[in-house]
This record gives C-alpha cells, sequence and structure tokens, in this order.
C-alpha cells in the first residue's frame, strides 16, 4: 500500500478514535444523567476506544517495516518490538462495538437492551461470568474488578465475542458474554499476573499468551465476518488492511451522515437568521413610515404658519398703505389750502390794498414802508415756522412709516426663518413648497418696500415742493408789500 | 436605530452569544473526549471509579445547560443582561440533574 493511503488511513483511524472517545463520553454522560451505571457498558465501549487506539498505533508502527520484508517471522513485531497482540490479528473487525454507532447518539436505552440481563446478578453474576468458556477464580472481588482484563478484551476477546458480535440484536446469549473481557485473561495460565498490571502489562500477558491466541483468534475472526455461527470453516480470512479499509468506509459513511446533519442544522440555523432580519428590516420600515408620517404633518402645518404670516404681512402692508395714502390726502389738502391763501393773498383786489392804513395819511411812507416791511418779515417768519412743523411733522411721520416698513420686513425674516427651521427638521420633506411660499413672502415684501419708498420720495417731493411754493408766496408776498395777512393761517 | 437588532438584542451581543456557543460545543466535545479517555484509563486500570466520572460528566451537564441557556437566548432575542437574570433564575432552583 501507498505511504499516502497508510497515511490518509491513519487520518481516518484518528478521526475514528476521536469519535468513539467522544462516543464513550457520550455514554458515560447518559448514564450518569440516568444514574444507571453499567460498567460491562463502560467495559465495552472501552475496549473499543482502545481497539482503535491500537489499530492506529500498529498502523503507525507497522508501517515500516511492512514493506522490507512483508513476509519474514518478524512481520507481526512494530519497529519498537513490543509485541502487541494486534499485529498478528486481523484487529477488531468484530466486536460488539460494531453495534454502537459512532457519533455517541446512542445512550444507555439504546445499547442496552441488553442490560436488562447485565444488571440482573450484578453480584451474583460472578458465577455465571465464569460459566462461560473456563471458570479461573478471580483475584478481585468488586464488580469492577471483573473488568481488569477488558483492556485485553479486544485482542484475547475471540472466543466469548462471537456470540456477543453476531447476537447483538439478540439480547439474552449475548450480554452475559459482554463482561467476557475478563475471559480471555483468565483461560491462559499466564493471565493472572495479566489483571494487576496496566496496559503495559497487559501487552506482555498477551505476549505471553501469545503462543495460545494467535490460534485462537485467527479462525475466530473470519466466524465474525461471515455470519453467526460458522466457527469451523473460515476459508480465507480477508487481508488486515482490506478489512481495516472497510471499517474505515463504515465510518466515512459516519462522518458523511454527520456532515450533512450539519449541513441541515446550518440551513435551519440560517434560516431562523433570515427570519429574524427579515423582522428587523419589516420594524424599521415600520418606524421609516412613522418618522415619514411626523415629518408630514410638521411640514404641513410649517406651511400653515408661513400662509398666516402672508396674510397678516398683506394685512399690515394694506393698513400702512391706507395710513400713508390718508395722510398724502391730508397733506395734499393742507398744500391745497395753502396754495388757495397764497393765491388770496396774492391777488389783485386784496383787502389789504383796498383799505388804507390808519395812520397812512399821517406817517411819511418810509415809516409805512418800513412798518410793512417789518410785517411781511413777521409773516414770512411765521410762515416759514409753520412749514418746518410741517416737515418736523412729516418726518416723523416718515421715520413711522420706516419704522412699520422695518418691522414687517423684520416679522416677514422671522417667518422665512421658522419656515426654514420646519424644513430643516424634516429632511424627508424636501418639497417646493416652503421655497414658494418664501418666495411668495419675498416678492410680497419686496413689493411692499417698493411701495412704500414710492410713497416716502412722494411725500418728500411733495414737502420740497411745499417748502419752494411757501418760500416763493413769501417772495412774492414780500414784493407785493401788501397788508401783513394771519400767520397762522399761512402755517395751516 | 439598529437595523439588525431584535427585540432588545444587539447585533454584537447575538455575535458574542454565537461565538459563546461555539466555544461551548468545542469545550463539550473535548469533555466528552477526555471523559471517554477517562473511562478507557479506568478500563485500563480494571476499575471504574464512578465519582471521578461523574464528576466529570457533571461538567459536561454544566456545559450543555449554559449552551441550553445561550441558545435560548439567541432564539428569544434576549440582551446579556436578561440572559444573565435568566441563568440566575435557573441556578436559584437548584435542579442540577447531575446531582
Amino acid at each position: 500500500m501507498r505511504k499516502g493511503a497508510l497515511k490518509k488511513k491513519q487520518r481516518q483511524l484518528e478521526e475514528l478514535h476521536l469519535d468513539r472517545r467522544e462516543a464513550l463520553g457520550e455514554l458515560v454522560l447518559g448514564m450518569f444523567v440516568q444514574g444507571n451505571w453499567d460498567d460491562s457498558l463502560l467495559a465495552r465501549g472501552a475496549a473499543e476506544v482502545s481497539e482503535v487506539e491500537n489499530e492506529l498505533k500498529g498502523l503507525a508502527a507497522g508501517d515500516a517495516p511492512a514493506r522490507p520484508e512483508p513476509d519474514s517471522a518478524e512481520h507481526d513485531f512494530p519497529a519498537t518490538g513490543e509485541y502487541t497482540a494486534e499485529h498478528g490479528l486481523p484487529t477488531g473487525e468484530y466486536t460488539a462495538e460494531h453495534d454502537y454507532p459512532a457519533t455517541g447518539e446512542h445512550t444507555v436505552e439504546h445499547s442496552l437492551p441488553s442490560s436488562a440481563e447485565i444488571t440482573l446478578p450484578p453480584a451474583g453474576d460472578k458465577p455465571t461470568e465464569p460459566a462461560a468458556p473456563d471458570a479461573v477464580p478471580k483475584v478481585a472481588p468488586t464488580p469492577e474488578a471483573a473488568k481488569p482484563a477488558e483492556p485485553a478484551a479486544p485482542k484475547a476477546v475471540p472466543g466469548p465475542v462471537p456470540p456477543s458480535a453476531t447476537a447483538s440484536p439478540a439480547p439474552a446469549p449475548s450480554t452475559p458474554a459482554a463482561p467476557a473481557p475478563a475471559r480471555p485473561a483468565s483461560p491462559t495460565p499466564t493471565a493472572e499476573p495479566a489483571k494487576p498490571g496496566g496496559a503495559a502489562k497487559d501487552a506482555g500477558a498477551v505476549k505471553s499468551g501469545d503462543p495460545a491466541k494467535p490460534a485462537d483468534t485467527k479462525p475466530a475472526d473470519p466466524s465474525q465476518q461471515s455470519a453467526t455461527a460458522t466457527p469451523a470453516t473460515p476459508p480465507k480470512p480477508k487481508s488486515p488492511l482490506e478489512q481495516l479499509s472497510e471499517r474505515l468506509e463504515a465510518s466515512e459513511s459516519h462522518a458523511r451522515t454527520g456532515a450533512e446533519a450539519a449541513k441541515a442544522a446550518v440551513a435551519a440555523d440560517s434560516k431562523t437568521e433570515l427570519s429574524a432580519i427579515a423582522r428587523e428590516i419589516e420594524t424599521d420600515r415600520k418606524q421609516l413610515a412613522e418618522a415619514l408620517k411626523g415629518a408630514a404633518a410638521a411640514i404641513s402645518s410649517s406651511e400653515e404658519k408661513a400662509r398666516q404670516a402672508e396674510a397678516r404681512l398683506a394685512r399690515e402692508s394694506a393698513a400702512n398703505r391706507e395710513s400713508a395714502a390718508e395722510w398724502v390726502r391730508n397733506q395734499a389738502a393742507e398744500i391745497e389750502a395753502d396754495a388757495a391763501l397764497a393765491a388770496e393773498m396774492t391777488g389783485p383786489g386784496t383787502g389789504s390794498q383796498a383799505v388804507p392804513p390808519p395812520g397812512a395819511t399821517e406817517t411819511s411812507p418810509d415809516a409805512v414802508t418800513a412798518a410793512r416791511i417789518a410785517s411781511l418779515e413777521a409773516d414770512l417768519a411765521a410762515e416759514k415756522a409753520a412749514k418746518a412743523e410741517v416737515i418736523t411733522n412729516a418726518e416723523a411721520r416718515l421715520k413711522t412709516i420706516e419704522e412699520n416698513t422695518r418691522k414687517a420686513e423684520e416679522r416677514v425674516a422671522a417667518a422665512e426663518k421658522t419656515a426654514a427651521g420646519a424644513a430643516n427638521a424634516e429632511p424627508a420633506g424636501k418639497t417646493g413648497s416652503p421655497k414658494e411660499s418664501a418666495a411668495a413672502e419675498a416678492e410680497a415684501r419686496e413689493a411692499a418696500v417698493n411701495w412704500l419708498r414710492g410713497q416716502i420720495g412722494a411725500l418728500r417731493q411733495e414737502l420740497t415742493k411745499d417748502s419752494s411754493s411757501s418760500a416763493t408766496s413769501a417772495e412774492t408776498a414780500s414784493t407785493d408789500k401788501t397788508e401783513p395777512t394771519d400767520p397762522g393761517k399761512a402755517g395751516s | 436605530m439598529g437595523l439588525f437588532s431584535r427585540g432588545g438584542q444587539s447585533g454584537r451581543e447575538r455575535k458574542a452569544m454565537k461565538d459563546h456557543l461555539d466555544e461551548l460545543d468545542e469545550l463539550r466535545r473535548n469533555s466528552l473526549s477526555e471523559l471517554g479517555e477517562m473511562t478507557v484509563t479506568m478500563a485500563g486500570q480494571g476499575s471504574f471509579d464512578r465519582r471521578g466520572l461523574s464528576e466529570k460528566a457533571t461538567e459536561v451537564v454544566s456545559i450543555d445547560r449554559e449552551a441550553d441557556l445561550i441558545a435560548r437566548g439567541l432564539e428569544e432575542g434576549l440582551t446579556l443582561e436578561e440572559l444573565e437574570d435568566l441563568a440566575r433564575q435557573e441556578d436559584e432552583p437548584g435542579t442540577d440533574p447531575g446531582k
């Protein structure tokens, strides 16, 4: 066999060894949980594990010497020189452990259809145990003492095992054979010292039992492989490697089923994970929808606010316009009155000229002229004062209008800010309505401001025109040298 | 808003639980293997020390219980605090199947 194949088999054996150890641990765990200890079962499981272990050792040790001289007498001995029974035997092809699944899912119930029979006389079965092949007196009286030889079981078991192996489904006769591990050591006279000794001594014991065993075991193996009860006619035992490969195939199939189970478990796990993710996405979607609803409500409220701000602005601008128009009308009426008064004063048939002053005849013309000039100057001063008062009034009014305008602008700016804040608060609601409302507000505000500016300009023009006309009227009055009129009228 | 959060459990917690579950699985296998090895050794010595086996099996049972708890936490989307509370509640009755 090639080295690669040997290594592969060795690897597979190692895996099998691990699996069996775990299975044995599982078995112990099951017994512990159920509180039902079965030493014979433990011994069988341990024998199974140690068998694989021995096979592994044999494979590792027999790797090198197997090739150089396959037919030599040392063929059975590993390179290290210590002879273990497995080398010579078709190791462990049949033992009770073939009945166990290697995956370890068997617990006491599975493997113990026969356990009932085993447990029946824990103390009293000692007579039954030896009853099997040859009853050699046990050294240890305890039930555990029945097992000590079971490490040698896989090697030396051939005699008792066939019934148990073949009858694994058949409970009753086979189970007494289970504790048989003790027997193989006992039949040979040399087996007695092997019991107290550990595994090392065990090998020695086997070595001492060697002459007897190879003869025993070899015929026993084929009997297991073939079927139930043909101990006498084993035509040709399969070679150990073939048997080993068969076992490895079986373990591979076990591993395959295990892998399939693991795959199924992974699939189920991923399915649950997917469903969890889908649930999370659904809840997140709901939350998003709620957030969108809130954003839409906030947008509508901000739109409403903007509409109210627009209406207020329009109302205020209309009121301002009305008050400005009223003021302009008043000013126009006053100016008209001033103009009429001026025209009256400058008219040819004024009463001041028709009626001669009382002291005109007595006073000199210079004195009259001086008096006239003085009166005119006083008149002019009064008119100037009146005009200045009007101008200050107009300026105050202008300031008020400007103040109102500024306040309106501030309100518009505040409304714009609130609208912008509302738009920022809801990022999802990027609709054009706030922008449109802001643009409409800006346009309305611009129109109001323009209108007010026009009004202010017109008023200023009126005022300048007023002052200039009053100045000219004063000049004309001074040149006309008429009688002084009532300054209060001109001032109005 | 954790997109992949389930209940009160965060993704980080879930990952930690899964990792711990894997560790427990590995630990369980190791413990079972050690238990098997111990059994083989005892068989080689000719006597089974049930107390030793029971102690080791108790470890495995406790690992199983913890793994069950973690699996339940994963399934029900529990947070680590809730899981601790649950573990405490389960510990209170003292229902250790091995004892």
